[in-house]
């Protein structure tokens, strides 16, 4: 998604440098691993199984409809042999304003939620109703606000509280039967139960972080400003196990594993920022017209980079940098955590 | 009112005729051992009126009926931008994987569609790093790829979620393929990028778990995870790293030694391409 940032290579230089530094100073003051506030709510569609909306702190805004069809299974005979075509009861359409809908950063976006989601091969048990009937799941995500930045951790966020607050009607007719439902919504259950025993436990929707290394700090949640002076960004989908809370009632949310389910590096929009020009090969600030000098100048700027000259970043990124990454967003008690449990406390309407 | 100016197909459906194969299932288990990769073919300048062109073939599975994968690409330019272009003080990359109608066992139509569109984007990332791209301002590559023969072939059976898991193959195919064609075309690059995938398998037999180089899907029973990493050798660097799947949280299949595997397996594919470009070189001189 190629996003314009107006920065001049100065203004990278500076903004490079002081997010380098260690601890990283952020143009709007947060810590590395800090995200930006949001708000959330669900249940904001009536029409829908479950909806979400979540509204960054910088004015980005996203809403996520889900909606459930019934759908006869199409080879009812082979018991394990639908089982591999699962992937195809979820259907996805991410909307971004100002981008066609088959633009290739959309559809690599959608691709990129997707992927995350079936990884585990748990939504689709939880899809199916018998062995001739499936709920076809539609998950419809619609940025409503002009991508400000990059959107993936919004829209994923967005996603997951979506899918959390779906419900599907309670089921009544029993085995193989045409399905028959209860048609008292108060009684529908959710899709991803939150209380209850072994219904509980299992796997929950995944949720997707954006993570830049920019020199040897890693910065959580970038705004756009900081992904244009990105040495790397990368896209890590996590899901949260949970496990059954039965005996050792004592523990206090504890029965939480983070797994990692998907990684996807995403081309930082800093390979497209214009280069600085060093002051001593720039002709108009030094103003001697002296060509043999210049041109060396301009030979070793080209294999040097100079400190405060800007120069976009070449080649890709070392393994121990993006074991890092991957190792502060696995971290117990790190940031995946604290945003999950922010998202725990969002009322299910 | 039949239509005379077009050749159609026949008017009621015609099912394929599906021969019995008396072959065991023993032939499509992976032979190799777990840390090889198949043997690769790889020539580039086979277009001549692209300025960079390469021709990657995989070998065939152990069977009878197996299929390799077959990958063609050409490069274009660099060359002017249309007067209609915005300035950019950069090459501007645009890569284009498109699978040929005929390579799937589903046939493919002529439009790009979503999964194509996400390799391309894929492949993009992978090249993007690994070209000096602020020696051609003002200009445009075009990286063509085009998947000729995919790896299931039509005996295969329909009901294996294999296609998921072959998309890792068809992109660190994609990404040696083009990363052979930029070198024939004499782009500048910080290193010869290539591309190598491991996957966390389990088969058959006890249903035991291993991580295997250069996985065939359809060779294992299941794969739980898979990773697909496009590497510079020279710079140790990865340009681009796409994981996916789930990994036990016991023992010691993590995500690091499946990287490793991955990187692993690119080097080896490394290796094939600068055997292929110093046999070019050798060739033009002698």
């Amino acid at each position: 998604m190629a996003q314009q940032t107006l920065l001049s290579p100065a203004e990278l230089a500076y903004l490079h440098s002081s997010l380098s530094l260690s601890p990283p100073i952020r143009p709007d003051g947060r810590t590395s691993k800090q995200f930006r506030p949001l708000t959330a709510e669900t249940g904001i569609l009536p029409g829908t199984n479950g909806s979400a909306r979540v509204c960054l702190a910088d004015g980005t805004e996203a809403i996520v409809g889900v909606k459930a069809e019934i759908e006869k299974t199409a080879d009812p005979l082979g018991d394990d042999g639908e089982r591999y075509r699962e992937g195809e009861w979820l259907e996805m359409t991410v909307e971004i304003p100002g981008l066609r809908d088959d633009d290739a950063g959309t559809v690599f976006l959608a691709e990129l939620l997707r992927e995350a989601l079936l990884a585990d091969g748990e939504l689709a048990k939880k899809l199916w109703i018998n062995r001739r009937f499936h709920w076809r799941l539609y998950l419809d995500i619609l940025l409503i606000s002009p991508p400000l930045s990059y959107p993936l951790p919004l829209l994923s966020l967005t996603t997951h509280l979506a899918l959390l607050a779906t419900r599907l009607p309670r089921l009544k007719s029993e085995g193989d039967e045409d399905p028959m439902f209860d048609d008292d919504w108060e009684a529908a259950p959710f899709l991803y139960p939150r209380q209850g025993g072994a219904a509980a436990a299992g796997s929950r929707p995944s949720i997707t972080l954006l993570v830049v290394a920019v020199g040897d700090s890693i910065l959580f949640d970038p705004s756009k400003e900081e992904l244009a002076v990105a040495d790397s960004a990368l896209a890590v989908s996590l899901c949260e196990v949970r496990r059954e809370r039965g005996q050792s009632s004592m523990e206090v949310d504890s029965g939480r594993e983070l797994r990692l389910v998907a990684m996807r590096t995403i081309d930082p929009p800093s390979r497209l920022t214009p280069p600085g020009v060093p002051s001593t090969a720039n002709l108009a600030a030094s103003g001697t017209a002296d060509v043999p000098l210049q041109q060396k100048q301009q030979q070793t700027s080209d294999e040097v980079p100079q400190e405060g000259v800007w120069k976009a970043p070449l080649g890709g990124t070392p393994f121990a940098v993006l074991d890092s990454i991957i190792q502060a967003v696995l971290e117990k008690g790190g940031v995946a955590d604290e945003v999950l449990d922010g998202l725990e406390g969002v009322d299910l309407a | 009112m039949a239509d005379r100016r077009r050749i159609n197909g026949p008017g009621g459906s015609t099912l394929p005729p599906v021969y019995d194969e008396t072959e065991s299932d023993a032939a499509s288990l992976r032979q190799r051992a777990p840390d090889a990769i198949r043997p690769l073919y790889l020539k580039t300048g086979v277009t001549p009126s692209a300025s960079g062109s390469a021709y990657l073939e995989i070998e065939p599975r152990e069977g009878k009926h197996g299929s390799g994968m077959k990958l063609a690409c050409t490069v274009h330019g660099p060359r002017s931008l249309p007067r209609s272009a915005p300035f950019s003080p950069y090459m501007v990359l645009s890569t284009h994987v498109k699978f040929a109608p005929f390579a799937t066992k589903q046939r493919r139509g002529y439009l790009r569609d979503s999964s194509e569109k996400d390799l391309s984007t894929l492949l993009e990332t992978a090249l993007r790093g690994a070209m000096i791209a602020d020696r051609w301002p003002k200009s445009g590559v075009d990286v063509v790829v085009t998947i000729i023969e995919g790896e299931s072939t039509r005996q295969d059976a329909v009901e294996r979620r294999v296609e998921e898991w072959d998309a890792m193959n068809v992109l660190g195919g994609c990404i040696t393929v083009a990363s052979a064609a930029i070198a024939d075309a004499g782009i500048d690059c910080v290193d010869t990028v290539s591309g190598g995938v491991a996957a966390l398998v389990a088969d058959k037999n006890g249903g035991e778990l291993s991580m295997v180089l250069d996985p065939v899907a359809l060779e294992h029973e299941s794969v739980l995870a898979a990773c697909c990493v496009a590497y510079l050798p020279n710079r140790d660097e990865v340009t681009n790293l796409w994981f996916k799947g789930q990994l036990p949280s016991t023992g010691t299949h993590n995500y690091q030694t499946l990287v490793a595997k991955a990187v692993q397996a690119s080097r080896g594919v490394h290796g094939l391409i600068s055997a292929s470009l110093s046999e070019v070189i050798e060739n033009s001189q002698g």
